[in-house]
């Protein structure tokens, strides 16, 4: 039986919490049963690996934050990751860092998406803007209608 | 132009969005090191404000912030403080588990260090992922064995960032027993690992050093001291928390926010090759017997042997969490109730970077009237300094300037202080006369 894991990373930082509110989406929606596991993660670091390997599939959903619009969604294919820039650290490994750190140790899925929604501000506190907010709705559906087609 | 006339400065800026802030310059001029000073700006520095009128009970959720790395080593620091004070006698069931929530973390801080940050530099690596591909086999153990750790600090803690299941007179809640008996199998499952581990760190070549320092850690009669202990010093100094003033001072140097700590007047180290150094005849037989086949000898003079040491360290932590869990049966209550009352409370503990301090002036209602937190990396600042001094003298300062960058780094992610967190922290400004 193939398992599926969808991840939304974010930390209670205003637009940061754009994984956590597509995860909150889908689960209104009632995606979870049909998933073997659905978890919002705040900055997992390299226990992130661990989270990739006993699985099919993952949906990675996190923000990130280039020249875009706020609210744009951007899918990245495993051949298309961002560029891995910082070093790596205890206190800050990041997603990307961890996702090649994963695939250096055979460590992958044999499918991952990961999605990245793009973010204005993530001040300590704040809500999301209500840009994060529909698009993490947007998002969700898109990945529960995919999920069921 | 000679070598001797070289002038090289290196100075590193002061770094943002990393947990612990530093800096470091460095100049040379005609063959000498005429600067080096080490800049970190320490967090505690803040909290101990924070902590003023705060009541006890909401000190250890409020200290877990300190550190994103070690919470445990403050929450457990704090409570040991207070319920000290407060006349409070752990239960035997309290007693173990605070010291098998604290092998949590020592299991975890340690195998990030020694995976994701101080061994790539051995294998002629910029960073894990690199390492990955020549040590595929060894960084996936090392985060397996992470794992374990987050899973301990996560099964007494509700989550392994930032726990919340400390509480003055124990915990708040009591795991259950199954839970504790199928994370006790997973632990006793990777003591081959852990075993493995460390074979595999004695057998890397590290660079020769031979320096002489003082070496301060907590020391038990009987166990491994981590969570309960007297504070000692390779020089014979055997002394309670409350005695840490009469010979432990904090200063300010001109060039840092950060205190400089220094034991007698001279900078000390602090951290898992101090703890071996002092302690190494309290390891479990069994592992003073894998370190004699090894061929590591202690005490050690060679900073380098850090990363073997904090092998060492999850080794017996992960014997010890899982001996512990072996007797693992549900209290009455996992707390014993707490009556405060106003005077000084110190207490220490060893977190995963070594010696942590902390003192707190209590009034009668419970409450914080002012706080002091000495922390294992001021406590190491003067030593790293020193050592740096050392080293490069040692290393020989006619190499590159980014030969002389790497070295620097090396040296300081020996002592695992907040800020080897930035792998790749030095930037080089060169001038050259």
């Amino acid at each position: 039986m193939s398992t599926l894991r969808i991840l939304g990373i974010g930390s209670p930082s205003g637009d940061d919490q754009a994984g956590w509110l597509t995860v909150d989406a889908l689960l209104a929606a009632g995606v979870q049963s049909t998933v073997v596991d659905i978890q919002k993660l705040d900055r997992p670091g390299a226990s992130l690996v661990g989270l990739l390997g006993d699985a099919d599939r993952v949906i990675l959903i996190d923000a990130m934050q280039s020249d875009g619009a706020v609210g744009r969604i951007r899918h990245f294919a495993v051949d298309d990751w961002p560029a891995y820039r910082h070093g790596l650290s205890s206190h800050g490994l990041g997603v990307l860092d961890a996702l090649a750190l994963a695939r250096e140790l055979g460590s992958l899925p044999s499918r991952i998406d990961l999605y990245g929604i793009e973010i204005g501000s993530a001040n300590p506190g704040a809500l999301a803007d209500r840009r994060i907010e529909a698009a993490a709705q947007q998002l969700a559906q898109q990945i529960a209608d995919d999920l069921t087609a | 132009m000679s070598e001797q006339n070289r002038t090289v400065a290196i100075h590193v800026p002061v770094l943002a969005r990393v947990e612990g802030e530093g800096a470091l310059d460095l100049r040379i001029e005609d063959g000498n090191i005429t600067q080096l000073r080490l800049r970190i700006f320490e967090p505690p520095r803040f909290f101990e404000k924070f902590l003023e009128g705060r009541h006890y009970s909401e000190i250890p959720d409020l200290v877990a912030r300190i550190c994103g790395i070690c919470p445990v080593a403050y929450q457990v620091t704090a409570a040991q403080a207070l319920e000290k004070l407060f006349g409070v006698e752990l239960s035997p069931w309290a007693q173990a588990m605070r010291r098998v929530f604290y092998c949590g973390e020592w299991i975890q801080s340690h195998s990030l260090h020694i995976h994701l940050l101080a061994a790539p530099d051995f294998f002629g690596c910029g960073n894990a992922i690199e390492l990955a591909k020549i040590a595929p086999d060894e960084v996936r153990r090392g985060l397996r064995i992470q794992a374990l750790g987050n899973e301990l600090m996560d099964l007494f803690g509700a989550r392994s960032v930032h726990p919340v299941g400390v509480r003055i007179g124990g915990f708040h809640a009591a795991p259950a027993l199954s839970r504790i008996r199928d994370l006790r199998d997973k632990l006793r499952a990777a003591l081959p690992e852990a075993e493995a581990l460390v074979r595999w760190a004695a057998r890397i070549p590290m660079p020769p050093d031979d320096q002489a320092f003082v070496s301060v850690a907590m020391r038990h009669p009987t166990a491994y001291a981590i969570e309960t202990g007297a504070i000692a010093a390779s020089d014979g100094l055997l002394i309670e928390a409350d005695a840490y003033d009469a010979h432990f001072a904090e200063q300010h140097e001109p060039h840092s926010t950060a205190l400089f700590s220094t034991y007698h007047q001279q900078p000390y180290l602090v951290g898992p090759l101090a703890r071996l150094n002092l302690n190494h005849d309290r390891l479990p037989v069994s592992i003073q017997t894998l370190l004699a086949e090894t061929g590591f000898t202690l005490p050690s003079r060679n900073l380098f042997h850090s990363l073997l040491a904090r092998a060492v360290e999850i080794l017996l932590a992960l014997q010890e969490a899982a001996r512990l869990l072996d007797d693992y049966t549900l209290p009455d209550s996992p707390w014993a109730p707490v009556t405060p009352r106003a005077g000084v409370a110190t207490g220490c503990t060893e977190a995963p970077r070594g010696l942590l301090w902390h003192r707190y002036e209590m009034d009668a209602d419970g409450r914080v009237v002012n706080a002091r937190i000495v922390p294992p990396t001021s406590q190491n600042q003067g030593r790293i300094e020193q050592d740096l001094r050392l080293s490069l003298l040692n290393f020989g300062l006619d190499h590159p300037d980014d030969a002389l960058r790497l070295h620097c780094e090396k040296v300081i992610r020996n002592y695992d202080p907040c800020i080897s967190c930035a792998t790749h922290f030095l930037r080089l400004n060169v001038e050259r006369t």
